[in-house]
């Protein structure tokens, strides 16, 4: 008995190594076709088909390796010149603003692409926005058309005991925090987070979608989220999750007052890209009308081509008013933000 | 055999072993120690470039909140998994009730499922919107701020987490050691009157004692290096911390220190326990194996031991792995293309076992020899096996970074990420596989060794014919628990895969950090499903053995 076990077990083993080779080899070959190397910290399926169709137009082949941001940013950063990445795909402009400052980006040359370059991108273009997220705020159906229209009204004592949101040490409250540094000043912007902490209904945990939960079963009645968060709940294919969106309502704050804040899921050009021409066509690919449709469809971001395909009942984010300070503010005012946040309390 | 010569037999047996050793056997030893440690200098050697700005203000803000919350989580799990695994072990070992037999090898099925899996679950069951609260509420009317629930996102809530996934290794340990254990010393514990309390209490759990305290060891040590589970419930742990600074501030630096940290912590503790513990063994004097007679428990008794055992596997596996079907019937997830996931999660788990193996026997001998090298051994183990895996990353990297630099590997292809995951998997993992064949080594009587030495056997043969046999016979425990710890890893995974390989586990960590808990859930089920097959195959040699027969 122990015997055969001891032989089965080594044997597969062995096998295991030896198919374990053979793969590596497969490498050897990959000089031949035409590559991208994609380092993406998004992670949909609709992704897969998305690069698929970009390998059945151009027949470049997307070679993708998936992580958290910071573990894409730890290991480009490790592999320094050597990086095999020619594209880093990340939500967020603080996330990407990470990248540029440590200099693993180089700017996309505007001539270089097939159309204009975006608006919404980095000062040097070193990434660029695809696709756009607001970060938004949903409340129950109960609480007073009006009461809430802009992220002041948050700080209002009015709503003690009231607010959920998730921990400061996420990039989008980071961004969020960045913006209004911008607007209206650090240290107003300081005693906005402060009141707003004040404000809290309990310890910040989980992501945006376990905020507007929270709403929807009666443990607060504000959540600070991303708009997509709300429409996927609205999309599931659950009615328990359906039921968590009749039960509440998304609030564009500022419409008359400077914008909803918005960010973006962007790309950069690897400072060390080995396959730049093939990194570019993927860029074009990705702005194209079609590009946008698949990039966007199951994530419920917002499409930068007014004429792609979006996520069902997007309208009201699609014609929302935005803020319009450069992306480039949020990684700048990223440091300050979090001094902010540690200093009031917001974990 | 009278104590006396057993001991002499021991020991005599032991300085056969250090004869020949003396000369060939440390080489081994000491390469494969450094290959264990050597992820880990270089994390030290980052550690002392890591002051600055960054470690002040984790010295400032961090560090004795996160240590106390370390502490927090080692002690609660460990009271929870010793309370309740030990005696399970003691029931299904020495009573019979009824399904005593399946919770025997029930109570290891959560081995498979990953702490952060069970984690996605308990906080999706138990969290205010959750389908638990939801019910409390429909059935008494409450709004969800009228009354008090526990809060799985706490630290109790993130030691109940990983005591229902890692109670099976204390439950392994102390298991294995009633088994073996002599049933004449329990049968004259019997025959002087003494109750079954007593047997437990006085004569059983002395002698189980260092099997438990290995076994929850083993355990505390996942516990102290989690980041999935406990940064999902938003617990602070030293390990969490570390790499919230290092995301946060995008510097390893204090992340290196903070793993010393760490690290101190938890050899303090292992050194405290061994305090304690004295210079006080249990010698075992007798090698007269008998089947062992289980006796049978009355009514109540009897029921107390199923629902004990029951609650175990129903809070370590099913319930959670239940929930996770639900999810993903109830949002009729469409299935992903999933095999190329599947193949790269054996792979890596098949190559990463294959080196902890090699370095499991070579270290688990030389740690049974004792002495300085022994002790270097246990040291250079256990060492990595204490530390979150991205820590390790950061040593590979540096060891990766000085051989490009010194013209050692060109670039950084597929093979250089392959064989610096599976260098950082060996490191983390070889504790498991060490430890069992060091135990298998210790149990196996030392007349064996005085018989074949008695026959003739040179000391070459000896360890050819008598000590690599017993030894890979505890492997093979080690092997299947190893494959199953390198199939759920995480954070070593997340920062070394190469392209196109993602595993199962990434997949499930990438879904469930988008806040996509039903796409997480099919290859959280499949990690489990696989990790099963090893498991099962460990129950039915669990239940198989027999004192004597291993």
């Amino acid at each position: 008995m122990l015997k055969k076990l001891i032989s089965g077990v080594t044997a597969s083993l062995l096998a295991l190594s030896l198919i374990g080779c053979s793969q590596d080899d497969d490498t050897s070959f990959e000089a031949e076709e035409r590559v991208v190397n994609v380092y993406s910290a998004r992670h949909y399926d609709s992704d897969k088909a998305m690069y698929e169709r970009f390998e059945a137009e151009t027949g470049i082949r997307v070679r993708t390796r998936q992580s958290g941001a910071s573990q894409l940013l730890e290991t480009m950063r490790a592999e320094g010149g050597e990086s095999p990445a020619d594209l880093v795909i990340a939500a967020d402009a603080g996330t990407l603003w990470q990248f540029q400052e440590d200099g693993l980006l180089q700017p996309i040359a505007a001539d270089r692409l097939a159309g204009d370059l975006p608006a919404l991108a980095a000062d040097d273009a070193s990434w660029i926005g695809l696709s756009k997220r607001l970060r938004v705020i949903v409340v129950a159906n109960d609480v007073p058309e009006d009461a809430i229209r802009n992220y002041g009204d948050l700080a209002d004592p009015r709503w003690e005991g009231e607010i959920c949101v998730r921990s400061s040490r996420n990039i989008y409250n980071l961004s969020l925090l960045g913006d209004l540094i911008d607007r209206m000043g650090p240290e107003a912007a300081e005693e906005w987070a402060a009141a707003v902490k004040g404000n809290f209904a309990r310890d910040p945990q989980g992501g945006d979608t376990d905020q507007i939960r929270a709403v929807a079963a009666g443990a607060c009645n504000i959540a600070i989220v991303n708009h997509y968060y709300w429409h996927r709940l609205a999309n599931s294919a659950s009615e328990d999750d359906r039921e968590v969106t009749s039960a509440t309502r998304i609030i564009f704050p500022d419409q008359s007052t400077g914008g909803t804040h918005r960010n973006v899921t962007g790309i950069g050009l690897a400072a060390s890209s080995p396959n730049t021409e093939e990194a570019l066509e993927l860029i074009d690919f990705l702005l194209s009308t079609e590009g946008q449709g698949l990039l966007v469809v199951e994530t419920g971001e917002i499409p930068l081509d007014p004429q792609a395909d979006s996520m069902a009942g997007l309208d009201d984010a699609r014609n929302a008013a935005t803020n319009s300070a450069p992306l480039a503010v949020y990684g700048r005012n990223q440091a300050e933000a979090r001094e902010i946040f540690d200093r009031v309390g917001w974990d | 055999m009278s104590e006396v010569t057993g001991t002499a037999a021991s020991a005599e047996d032991r300085s056969s072993l250090r004869l020949l050793t003396h000369h060939w056997r440390n080489m081994p030893a000491l390469a494969a120690m450094l290959v264990l440690v050597l992820p880990l200098m270089a994390v030290v050697l980052a550690a002392l470039n890591g002051g600055g700005d960054g470690w002040r203000n984790v010295v400032e803000t961090k560090l004795f909140g996160s240590t106390l919350t370390t502490l927090g989580l080692l002690a609660l799990s460990a009271a929870m998994m010793t309370l309740t695994a030990v005696p399970a072990a003691w029931l299904v070992t020495q009573y019979r009730f009824p399904g005593r037999g399946l919770f025997e090898w029930a109570l290891i099925l959560p081995l498979a499922a990953p702490a952060y899996v069970l984690a996605f679950a308990y906080k999706d069951l138990l969290n205010v919107a959750g389908p638990v609260q939801s019910a409390v509420r429909d059935l008494t009317g409450l709004g969800a701020r009228d009354y008090w629930f526990p809060d799985i996102a706490s630290l109790p809530g993130a030691a109940f987490v990983l005591s229902a996934a890692l109670f099976p290794y204390v439950y392994l340990g102390a298991r294995s050691s009633f088994v073996n254990q002599s049933v004449c010393t329990l049968d004259a514990a019997r025959l002087l009157g003494a109750g079954s309390k007593r047997r437990f209490l006085d004569v059983a759990l002395p002698a189980a004692r260092p099997a438990i305290a290995a076994g929850a060891a083993l355990a505390l040590m996942e516990v102290a290096a989690d980041y999935g589970a406990t940064s999902h419930l938003g617990v602070e742990s030293l390990s969490v911390a570390l790499i919230v600074n290092w995301e946060g501030y995008n510097d390893p630096g204090p992340a290196a220190r903070l793993s010393l940290v760490l690290l101190t912590l938890v050899f303090g503790l292992f050194y405290l326990e061994r305090l304690l513990r004295g210079r006080a063994g249990v010698q075992a004097t007798s090698s007269r194996w008998q089947q062992v007679k289980r006796a049978p428990l009355s009514r109540w008794p009897a029921l107390g031991a199923m629902l004990l055992c029951g609650t175990l596997v129903l809070l370590g596996f099913i319930l959670p792995m239940a929930r996770l079907v639900w999810i993903a019937v109830e949002t009729q997830i469409v299935p992903d293309d999933f095999t190329s996931a599947t193949r790269n999660s054996l792979l890596l788990a098949g190559m990463g076992t294959a080196a902890c193996a090699i370095l499991a026997i070579v270290t688990g001998f030389a740690m049974r020899r004792g002495g300085q090298l022994g002790r270097a051994s246990r040291f250079a183990v256990s060492s990595g096996y204490a530390v979150p895996g991205s820590v390790l990353v950061l040593g590979a990297f540096a060891i990766i970074a000085a051989a490009q630099h010194v013209g050692l590997i060109d670039g950084r292809t597929v093979v250089v990420s392959l064989v610096g995951l599976v260098w950082v998997y060996a490191s983390r993992f070889t504790a498991v596989g060490a430890n069992a064949v060091d135990a298998a080594l210790a149990r196996a009587p030392a007349s064996f060794g005085h018989a074949a030495r008695s026959l003739g056997a040179g000391p070459v043969k000896r360890i050819a014919r008598v000590e690599l046999p017993i030894a890979l016979s505890g492997l093979i425990t080690g092997t299947l628990i190893m494959f199953v710890e390198i199939l759920k890893e995480l954070p070593a995974t997340l920062l070394l895969q190469p392209f196109d390989w993602e595993t199962l586990a990434v997949r499930a960590y990438n879904y469930a950090s988008d806040e996509r808990l039903a796409s997480a859930t099919l290859p959280s089920l499949l990690i489990t499903a696989v990790g099963l097959v090893p498991v099962i195959i460990l129950s039915r040699a669990l239940s198989l053995s027999r004192p004597g027969r291993h």
